[in-house]
């Protein structure tokens, strides 16, 4: 009894610490959730939410209504799959490169660059890729096509280019960002493991295949593991601003979020934009699941819970 | 290290107070005038003190001298109706958000603008208050100053819900150019009727101007945006041909007069006469010939548009009428003013709206502010900028569309001062569409509606552009918008027009 009453008096304070945190977190994420009823709802406000009628899945109709709903669920995998794999490989063999540069002021310097468009708009990440492929005025047709001798390219009507241009953009815009987290843990590696390393004669490759790698393991498997949740999720920016909304590219273009607010621009209706939301968060939600169950196959320590 | 933590503590809590500071000054300055006019509430009328708030969208920011209409405002509806009135500016982009998010919270909101793509919606959300009775009582100056006709175009299901704004009730089409062009290669454009007389036009342009562009298209739209024959019943999924004579629901992509159009527009795309990036332009029109890049555009017309035009552009410009006025539904239902389902007091809001329809001081107040700080008496109906005021640096200017009744608004210098009179008389000859006053309600087809909306997006600025070659590509839209359920959309549409035209004896 005394014990309790102990570790009681103990811990009342880290209670009292977790309180606004907590209190953050129901108030922000957890009371909306009941909002999630709206998508099962034919919202009208005169009677109010909890009033109005339920419909079943109609609100959700529209999302496969079409042949383009294969389309926006295929493109929309496919690219933040592919993101996720690219990113990574890019973010951490970035971390391992700007990790070994020994002089300080290079080392920040270089990492400030990598992270600056992370700080861009996308608006103005749009015009800056205008500013390259614009037909009249654009530095690629003005300026590099005809110094190849290679007929301007009219990208912004063209689909078979952009797969490829979105995902540089991402790439430049994303991994700035995810190497520096990359870094962080890099870089609380403690330096007595490369010593011995080093007196054991390994290589730097060796080095980095057997300490960094293995003890940067559980970071990359977070992160991967909560950008899958967000893989049904895309980068509305990316994908409405930089195209330039141009109807033309919307096979290689077109995901989720992009037709769903085309779709409901002119509607404005609730209960079909939360339907997607929750279409959205539902499938995450599942294949967060499963990859984790999957890590915790290979490895019990690096799985999330 | 504890040096620089203690350095990020006092930013963080820095811009905390800023923000605090910002927040409270706002609501603020939101609250004094309706507090001092409750207070002084002495005027001995009969009716209970009551706050309106009005809400209406803007183009760029808000004025700054915004608080002074207020003021000034509300002296006037204190001494009439007891009332003062909040005036809530949102900007034009965060509109629609704001609107519905002041709805669905149900917020203090009585009156409010309304644009006639989202009216049938709001309606059938039950958003907007009946006004037919409100009407019938307070808002008499409304009706009259309308006309019944214009007045009876906003009905749904046989009950008003909303009253349009009176200004251009109609459109015509037409063509223009810079002046400077037109004098340069003496071009007539007096003869100009159809697209095919346009195109020696366009041809002697590209030749003698090359860096121009001969045919200019503004964002999100094509060159034939703003040139119809037809009555798009609100958003062209089923529409009435030969401007709404025949009540005849048709799928205009359909149309051999759509696909002669788009082979037309592919024959100008290729030979330069339309932008290469037209699909995705990001600068209006006026800016575009600000900059001295575009030769000729097409577009909506009025009384009194080749003035506007030319104060926006810079430039004077010529311009020649392709088609008549013609008076639809959505030419009088593009900006109405409604009673929001929230409002505590929807009598005393439509006896305000009543006056913006009647009252001259109150009209003239939200459209050129206040008479000698943002506006010059020249002649009875004819006002200026004060001395050393300029377009730019006024300190207020509204809408003139917007604010009610527009026939009251003093004229500004420059323009014609007979333009009122004409204006009306355009709205009286227009072509009237059959379907002048059927609104369409998709709610019972929404998920079609916004498969179609989509196919809409995807197709048809490019094909309108001429950037996409018609007959490859329309056979492939008109597929596509069969797959997303057009035909099912045109099949309700008929039905509520058929309906409609029984009960209203068309």
């Amino acid at each position: 009894m005394g014990s309790t009453a102990k570790r009681w008096k103990r811990f009342t304070p880290l209670f009292l610490l977790m309180i606004p945190g907590l209190a953050y977190l129901i108030v922000n994420n957890y009371l909306p959730m009941f909002g999630m009823i709206i998508a099962f709802k034919d919202v009208n406000f005169s009677k109010g939410i909890l009033g109005s009628d339920w419909i079943g899945f109609k609100n959700f109709e529209y999302l496969f209504k079409t042949a383009d709903a294969y389309i926006i669920t295929r493109n929309t995998i496919l690219y933040n799959g592919a993101f996720i794999v690219i990113n990574t490989i890019g973010a951490v063999s970035l971390a391992i490169l700007l990790n070994e540069i020994r002089k300080k002021f290079f080392q920040r310097f270089y990492q400030s660059i990598v992270i600056l468009p992370h700080l861009i708009s996308m608006v103005i990440v749009s015009y800056l890729v205008y500013a390259m492929l614009s037909s009249e005025t654009g530095l690629i047709n003005k300026s590099i096509l005809p110094l190849l001798g290679v007929d301007p390219i009219a990208w912004y009507s063209n689909k078979e280019y952009w797969p490829y241009i979105l995902t540089i953009v991402n790439i430049w815009k994303g991994i700035g960002f995810l190497s520096v987290v990359y870094l962080a843990s890099i870089i609380s590696i403690d330096p007595e493991y490369y010593e011995a390393a080093t007196i054991d004669g390994a290589s730097k490759w060796h080095q980095i295949r057997s300490i960094t790698f293995p003890l940067i393991t559980p970071v990359i498997t977070m992160m991967t593991l909560l950008a899958i949740g967000r893989i049904f999720h895309s980068d509305f920016g990316l994908f409405y601003q930089v195209p330039m909304d141009s109807g033309v590219l919307s096979e290689t273009t077109n995901v989720i979020d992009t037709y769903v607010y085309r779709a409901l621009m002119n509607l404005g209706d609730i209960g079909m934009s939360s339907a997607a939301g929750v279409y959205q968060s539902v499938v995450g939600f599942v294949l967060v699941i499963l990859s984790n169950y999957a890590v915790r196959k290979f490895s019990k320590d690096n799985a999330l819970f | 290290m504890k040096r620089k933590f203690s350095w990020i503590s006092a930013i963080l809590v820095m811009l905390l107070l800023l923000s605090a500071c910002n927040a409270n000054t706002s609501s603020n300055e939101g609250a004094s005038p309706s507090t001092s006019g409750g207070a002084s509430n002495s005027s001995g009328t009969a009716l209970e003190p009551y706050e309106l708030t009005m809400a209406y969208f803007t183009f760029g920011s808000v004025p700054k001298d915004q608080l002074l209409i207020e003021e000034a405002l509300n002296k006037i509806t204190i001494a009439k109706l007891n009332t003062t009135v909040k005036l809530l500016p949102i900007s034009f982009g965060a509109w629609q958000n704001q609107i519905n998010l002041m709805l669905t919270s149900n917020e203090k909101l009585d009156l409010m603008a309304i644009f006639g793509n989202t009216y049938a919606n709001q309606v059938a959300k039950g958003q907007l208050t009946e006004l037919d009775d409100l009407l019938a009582n307070q808002g008499k100056g409304i009706v009259e100053a309308l006309g019944a006709e214009y007045a009876n175009a906003a009905k749904i299901n046989g009950k008003t819900y909303a009253v349009p704004t009176i200004r251009d009730l109609a459109q015509k089409y037409g063509f223009y150019m810079p002046k400077t062009l037109v004098d340069k290669y003496n071009l007539n454009l007096s003869q100009v009727k159809t697209l095919d007389d346009l195109e020696p036009i366009l041809k002697t342009i590209k030749e003698k101007e090359p860096k121009l562009i001969p045919l200019v298209n503004s964002v999100s739209s094509s060159p034939i945006t703003s040139f119809n024959t037809r009555d798009s019943l609100g958003d062209d999924m089923g529409v009435l041909l030969n401007n709404g004579q025949d009540l005849k629901v048709v799928n205009w992509f359909e149309t051999e007069e759509y696909a002669t159009v788009l082979k037309k527009m592919r024959e100008w795309y290729l030979a330069g006469y339309i932008a290469k990036d037209a699909v995705t332009v990001k600068e209006s029109k006026s800016d575009i010939f600000k900059a001295g890049k575009g030769a000729g555009t097409l577009a909506a017309m009025k009384p009194g548009f080749d003035v506007q035009e030319a104060r926006q552009s810079g430039t004077p410009i010529v311009s020649v009428e392709m088609l008549p006025p013609v008076a639809k539904t959505s030419t009088v239902t593009n900006v109405m003013w409604g009673i929001a389902k929230n409002s505590k007091n929807p009598e005393r809001a439509m006896q305000f709206l009543n006056l913006m329809y009647t009252d001259k001081e109150i009209i003239n107040l939200l459209d050129w502010g206040i008479e000698g700080k943002h506006y010059v008496k020249v002649s009875e109906n004819v006002i200026d900028y004060p001395q050393g005021v300029t377009a730019s640096d006024v300190g207020y200017s509204g809408l003139g569309w917007l604010f009610g009744n527009q026939f009251l608004s003093y004229i500004f210098k420059g323009d014609d001062e007979k333009l009122w009179e004409k204006m009306k008389e355009f709205n009286t000859i227009a072509i009237k569409s059959k379907a002048l006053g059927f609104t369409f309600d998709s709610t019972s087809v929404k998920t079609e509606f916004a498969a179609v909306t989509n196919v809409m997006t995807q197709y048809r600025i490019a094909l309108e552009c001429g950037a996409l070659d018609p007959d490859k590509s329309l056979p492939e839209f008109i597929k596509k918008l069969k797959d997303a359920g057009i035909d099912k959309i045109i099949n309700e549409k008929q039905k509520q027009l058929d309906a409609w035209a029984a009960t209203n004896g068309k």
